[in-house]
C-alpha cells in the first residue's frame, strides 16, 4: 500500500517529463517533419482540394493548439490508423513481440557477461587478465556497431564464411527458426555493449573495493572473497541496477532501430523508421509516448528497487 | 594540530596551471597514450591534406573498372562503379575530423555554458529549466531522436551535426554542472561574490575555467561518439549528403559484401577504427592524467 | 625500548613501510621500533601525516599493496614475526588476536548490512558459532559498550545510529573475539567533545576488564596524558622520543616533544593568550633533508644537525629514549 502511494507519487513526478518529451518529439516529428498533404491527395489536386486537406491535418492551426490535439490523442490512446491503413494498435501489438524477442537475448548477455569480465577484472586488478579485459573492451568499443553487425554477417551468414545462419530476414514460427534468425542479432547487440558494460562495471566495483568499510572488513579476519561478492557486490548494486534499467529505453528503440533495418526484421525498431521517413504521424504518435511512458515507469522502478537493496533509501 | 599551518586557498590561476603541468607531464610518460595521439596526428595530416586539397581530390572521378583488386594504381582497389577506395577512404578521413570537431567542440561549449549555468543558479528555477531540458533529452532514445532532427531539417546538410549537437551536450551538461555546485563553495568564489563581481563574470572568468579539465576528456568523448554516429546516420540515409564519409562507404559496401568484395568495407572499417582506437586511447590517457585525485 | 616487565605483547623492530609513487619512493615509516606491554597502553603521537596510520595499518598487514610495502624489519605477536606470514595466517590473526578501529566511524561501517549482520561476520569467521548464537553474543556486546536496547539494535543499519553510537559498535565489533592487542587509531577525533571522553573512558574500562593492551594512535597530547602509560612520538616516518608519559610530558627531551607540549592550553584562562606554536612546515617526505629532519623547525638546531642524523638512543634518565643531538 505505502509503495503503491510511493509509486503513484513517483508517477506524477514523472508528468513533466512527459510533456517535455512529448513536446519535443511534436515539435521535430510533426510541426517541422515532413508535409503529408501531398500523399494524401490524388494526382493535379485542386487548390481547393489542398486547402481541405490542409484543414484536416490541422495545419493552418497554431503550434500550441495542434499540441494541445497530439496530447489529447496520446492520453485517449487514440493512436488512430496508420498510412498502411492499419490500425496502429494493431501495428504496435504485431511488431513490439518481434523487437523484445529478438533484443532481449543480445541486452541480457551483454550486461551479464560484461558484469562477470568486470568482475574478473577488478578481482585481478593491475594484473594480466585485467589488462588484457581492459583492452578488450576499448577495443570493442572502437568498433562501430554498424561494422560490427556485418562483421558477423560476414563471418557467421555469409557463403565466404561459416554460412551458418540466414543472412537476413526474420522468422519465429518455431524455436528453431528463431534461434537461427536470432543469433547473429544478438552475437552483435551483445558485441557492442560489452565494452561500455564492462568498463563501467570494472569502474564501479574498484571504486567500492577502495571504500573504508572493506579495510574494516579486512582488518576484522573476513575472507578476501567473501569480501569481495558480498560486501562489496551488494554495494555496486544501486549503480548497476541504475545501469541496466536506464539502457532499457535505449536499447529497446535505438537498438532495434538499426539491427531491425539492417536485417530487415519486422519491429517496432523498423516500423519506428519507415514512420519517421514517411512522416507516418500517428505510428510517431504511439512511439513516441509510449518512450516516455517506459522511461517514467524505468525511473519509479528503479527508485522503487532502490528501496530493497539500500537501506539508506526511504520512502519520505 | 596546531602547529602546522594551514595552506592558503591558491587562486584559480595557479591551481589550473600546476593541475594542466603535472597533467601533461604524467600524459608524455604515458607510453600508450603518446603512441596513440601519434596515430591520431598522423590521421589528422591527412585530414589537412584533403582540406588544402593536396591529395585525395579524385574520389568521385570513375578511375578504373567495377571491382578492381589493390594495385600500384588502386592501392585499396576500385569500387562497384570503379572509382578509387584510397582516396575516397581518405577523403573521408577529412569529412571525420570535420563532423567530430564540430560536433566536440560546440557541444563541450553548450555543455560548458548551460551546466555552468545550471550549476550557478542549483536551487532557482532556471536550473530546474535546464536539469528538466537534459531529463527531457536523455528520455528519448538516441536514434530516434536523431533522426526526427535530421527528418525535421531535411536537405539541410547540418542536420546530422544538430542532431548529435543537441544530444551529446547533455553528458558534459550534467558533469559541469555537478562540478561548478562544488566551485560554487570555494572560498575564492564566494569573495568574488561579496566584493560584487557580477555572476556572469564570476561563472565564465572564475568557475569554467577549473572545469577544463573536465570539459578536455568530454570533447575527447564526443570526437569519438560523433565519429561512430555518423557512420550509423549516413547508413540510415539520415547522415552526410554531400562528400563521402566512412558511413557512406560501408553503406555503400553492404551490397558488395553479400557479393564476396570486401576492399570497401574494409577500407573504411579499418581506418575509423584505427582513429576511434588511438582516440579512445588519447582519452583515457588524458582522463589518468587529469584525475584530480592522482595529480593530487 | 627497554621494557621492564616480561614478554611484550608486540615486539616492533625496525618497522619501514613504503609506498612506490609516480614521483617516487616515499617512505612513510623509517625504521620504527617499540613494545607493548600485556595490559598496558601506549600511545603513538605526532602531526598529520607522520605515518602514525600507516604504522597501525602495518601491523595487521593492511596497507594497500601495491603502492605499499614492508620494507623491513619485523613486527613480533607473542614472538612470532606477522611479516612473512603466509595471507591466510595473518586474516586469522586479524580481528580475533589483534583487532583495530578506526578514525572515520561514519564510513568505518558497511552501509547496507545491518549492525547485527556485520558482528556476526566477524563472530563466526572466528569463533565456533551459529549465526543465531553470535547475534546473542552480539547484542552482549553492544550492551558491554552501553548501547541501549542492544537487542534491537542489531538489526539497524549504520546510518540509524549516531557517529558515537558507530564508534562504540566498532569497540563491541573489535572486542567480539578477545583479543590481545587493540590497535585504535584516532578513534575519538572524529566525535564531539563529550563522546570523546565517554568512548576513551570505555575502552579504558574495557581493556582492564578483557585484558588487553592497547596502542592509541592520536594527535592529542591530553588524551595520551589521560589514559596511557608509555608514549612514542613520531615525526616524518619515524621515532623522535619514547618513554612514559610522566617523564615524557614532566622533563621532555626531544625540542619537537617540547614544542607540541608547549602548544597544547593547560588551562583554559590560557586560551586566550596566543599560542606558541612550533614554526615552519613538516619537509616533504620526497625531499627529506640529509640530517635530522626537525633541523628546520628546531630552536636548538647546530651545524651538526644538519650533517648527521641523529639516532634514537638511551638516555640515561629511566627507560626514555631520545633522537637529538642537542637534547634539553
Ligand atoms: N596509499 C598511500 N599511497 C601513498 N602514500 C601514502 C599512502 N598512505 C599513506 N601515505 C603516506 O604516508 C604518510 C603517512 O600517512 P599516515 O596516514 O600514516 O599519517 P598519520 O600520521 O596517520 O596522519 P593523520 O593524523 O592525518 O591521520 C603520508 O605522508 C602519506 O603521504
Ligand atoms: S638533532 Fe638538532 S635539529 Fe634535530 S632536534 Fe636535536 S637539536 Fe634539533
Ligand atoms: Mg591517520
Amino acid at each position: 500500500m505505502e509503495i503503491l502511494q510511493y509509486a503513484l507519487r513517483k508517477l506524477l513526478g514523472g508528468l513533466p517529463l512527459i510533456v517535455g518529451v512529448t513536446l519535443v518529439s511534436f515539435a521535430l516529428m510533426v510541426y517541422f517533419g515532413p508535409d503529408m498533404t501531398y500523399l494524401l491527395l490524388g494526382k493535379n489536386p485542386t487548390p481547393e482540394q489542398i486547402l481541405e486537406v490542409r484543414q484536416q491535418l490541422g495545419y493552418d492551426q497554431p503550434f500550441l493548439q495542434r499540441y494541445l490535439g497530439f496530447l489529447r490523442e496520446i492520453v485517449t490512446l487514440d493512436f488512430g490508423v496508420a498510412s498502411t491503413g492499419e490500425p496502429v494498435t494493431a501495428l504496435l501489438a504485431k511488431t513490439i513481440p518481434v523487437s523484445l524477442i529478438l533484443i532481449l537475448p543480445g541486452f541480457i548477455l551483454g550486461h551479464v557477461v560484461g558484469l562477470l569480465m568486470a568482475l574478473a577484472a577488478a578481482y585481478w586488478r593491475g594484473r594480466w587478465l585485467d589488462k588484457l579485459i581492459m583492452a578488450v573492451a576499448v577495443t570493442g568499443m572502437s568498433i562501430s556497431f554498424l561494422i560490427v553487425i556485418i562483421g558477423f554477417q560476414i563471418v557467421l551468414s555469409s557463403s565466404d564464411g561459416l554460412d551458418l545462419f540466414p543472412v537476413r530476414g526474420w522468422n519465429s514460427t518455431s524455436l528453431g527458426s528463431y534461434l537461427t534468425y536470432v543469433t547473429v542479432p544478438t552475437l552483435a547487440t551483445m558485441f557492442v555493449a560489452l565494452g561500455y558494460e564492462t568498463r563501467f562495471y570494472r569502474s564501479i566495483i574498484v571504486e567500492e573495493m577502495s571504500r573504508d568499510h572493506v579495510r574494516t572488513a579486512r582488518a576484522f579476519g573476513l575472507p578476501e572473497s567473501r569480501i569481495f561478492f558480498r560486501n562489496i557486490l551488494k554495494n555496486c548494486l544501486i549503480p548497476i541496477i541504475t545501469r541496466i534499467m536506464f539502457s532499457i529505453p535505449q536499447v529497446a528503440i535505438g537498438g532495434a532501430l538499426l539491427i531491425e533495418s539492417y536485417f530487415g526484421i519486422p519491429g517496432v525498431g523498423k516500423a519506428t523508421y519507415e514512420a519517421i521517413i514517411t512522416g507516418d504521424q500517428p505510428v510517431l504518435k504511439a512511439v513516441v509516448s509510449l518512450t516516455a511512458i517506459l522511461f517514467v515507469l524505468v525511473v519509479v522502478l528503479t527508485d522503487i528497487l532502490y528501496r530493497a537493496v539500500d537501506p539508506r533509501v526511504t520512502i519520505e | 594540530m596546531s602547529a602546522v599551518a594551514l595552506p592558503e586557498i591558491p587562486p584559480a590561476r595557479a591551481r589550473g596551471e600546476s593541475l594542466w603541468r603535472k597533467a601533461a607531464r604524467k600524459f608524455a610518460r604515458d607510453r600508450l597514450g603518446m603512441v596513440a595521439l601519434g596515430v591520431v596526428l598522423a590521421y589528422f595530416v591527412a585530414a589537412v591534406g584533403v582540406w588544402l586539397g593536396w591529395w585525395a581530390m579524385g574520389w568521385p572521378d570513375l578511375t578504373g573498372t567495377k571491382w578492381e583488386a589493390v594495385s600500384g594504381t588502386h592501392w585499396f582497389g576500385t569500387n562497384i562503379i570503379g572509382q578509387d577506395i584510397f582516396d575516397r577512404a581518405i577523403y573521408s578521413t577529412a569529412t571525420a575530423f570535420e563532423v567530430g570537431l564540430i560536433v566536440a567542440l560546440v557541444a563541450t561549449a553548450i555543455g560548458a555554458i548551460l551546466g555552468g549555468f545550471a550549476g550557478f543558479f542549483a536551487g532557482t528555477w532556471i536550473d530546474e529549466v535546464l536539469v528538466w531540458l537534459m531529463g527531457v533529452l536523455d528520455a528519448i532514445p538516441f536514434y530516434l531522436f536523431v533522426a526526427a532532427v535530421a527528418y525535421a531539417l531535411t536537405d539541410n546538410p547540418w542536420a546530422m551535426h544538430v542532431a548529435m549537437i543537441s544530444t551529446f551536450w547533455v553528458g558534459t551538461g550534467r558533469l559541469i554542472r555537478g562540478e561548478v555546485i562544488k566551485l560554487r563553495g570555494m572560498e575564492y568564489v564566494e569573495a568574488a561574490h561579496s566584493i560584487g563581481v557580477p555572476e556572469v563574470v564570476i561563472i565564465f572568468r572564475h568557475i569554467l575555467p577549473n572545469t577544463s579539465h573536465i570539459l578536455l576528456v568530454q570533447a575527447s568523448v564526443m570526437f569519438v561518439g560523433a565519429i561512430k554516429a555518423e557512420v550509423i546516420l549516413s547508413f540510415l540515409g539520415l547522415g552526410i549528403k554531400d562528400g563521402m564519409s566512412w558511413g557512406l562507404m560501408i553503406d555503400e559496401s553492404t551490397k558488395e559484401v553479400l557479393a564476396g568484395f570486401y576492399n570497401n568495407f574494409l577500407a573504411a572499417s579499418l581506418l575509423m577504427f584505427g582513429l576511434v582506437m588511438a582516440f579512445n586511447a588519447v582519452a583515457d590517457a588524458l582522463q589518468d592524467a587529469l584525475d584530480p585525485r592522482k595529480v593530487g | 625500548m627497554a621494557g621492564d616487565a616480561a614478554a611484550p605483547v608486540l615486539r616492533v623492530r625496525d618497522l619501514s613501510v613504503e609506498f612506490v609513487t609516480e614521483e617516487g619512493v616515499i617512505r612513510a615509516v623509517d625504521r620504527v621500533s617499540f613494545d607493548v606491554q600485556p595490559n598496558e597502553t601506549l600511545g603513538i603521537v605526532g602531526e598529520s601525516g607522520c605515518g602514525k596510520t600507516v604504522t597501525g595499518l602495518s601491523i595487521l598487514r593492511l596497507i594497500p599493496m601495491p603502492p605499499g610495502r614492508i620494507a623491513g624489519g619485523s613486527i613480533e605477536l607473542n614472538g612470532r614475526d606477522l611479516v612473512p606470514l603466509p595471507d591466510g595466517e595473518i586474516e586469522d590473526i586479524r580481528g580475533r588476536d589483534i583487532s583495530m578501529i578506526f578514525q572515520e566511524p561514519m564510513t568505518a561501517l558497511n552501509p547496507v548490512f545491518t549492525i547485527g549482520s556485520q558482528m556476526a561476520d566477524v563472530l563466526c569467521r572466528h569463533r565456533d558459532l551459529t549465526r543465531r548464537q553470535a547475534r546473542v553474543v552480539a547484542a552482549e556486546l553492544l550492551a558491554k559498550v552501553n548501547i541501549p536496547a542492544p537487542a534491537s539494535r542489531l538489526d539497524d543499519y549504520p546510518h540509524q545510529l549516531s557517529g558515537g553510537m558507530r564508534q562504540r559498535v566498532m569497540i563491541a565489533m573489535a572486542l567480539s573475539c578477545n583479543p590481545q592487542l587493540l590497535i585504535a587509531d584516532e578513534p575519538t577525533t572524529a566525535l564531539d567533545v563529550t563522546t570523546q571522553a565517554q568512548v576513551l573512558q570505555q575502552i579504558s574500562a574495557l581493556q582492564a576488564e578483557f585484558r588487553m593492551a592497547v596502542i592509541l594512535v592520536t594527535h592529542d597530547l591530553g588524551v595520551v596524558a589521560e589514559t596511557c602509560q608509555r608514549a612514542v612520538v613520531m615525526y616524518c616516518g619515524s621515532i623522535v622520543e619514547a618513554g612514559d608519559v610522566a617523564s615524557l610530558f614532566s622533563q621532555p627531551r626531544h625540542p619537537y616533544t617540547a614544542g607540541l607540549l608547549a602548544s597544547i592550553p593547560r588551562l583554559r584562562a590560557e586560551r586566550l593568550a596566543e599560542l606558541p606554536v612550533i614554526p615552519g612546515r613538516v619537509p616533504d617526505l620526497l625531499n627529506l633533508p640529509a640530517g635530522c629532519r626537525f633541523a628546520d623547525r628546531c630552536p636548538r638546531v647546530q651545524e651538526r644537525c644538519r650533517m648527521e642524523r641523529p639516532t634514537l638512543a638511551g638516555t640515561g634518565t629511566g627507560g626514555s629514549l631520545v633522537a637529538c643531538h642537542y637534547p634539553l
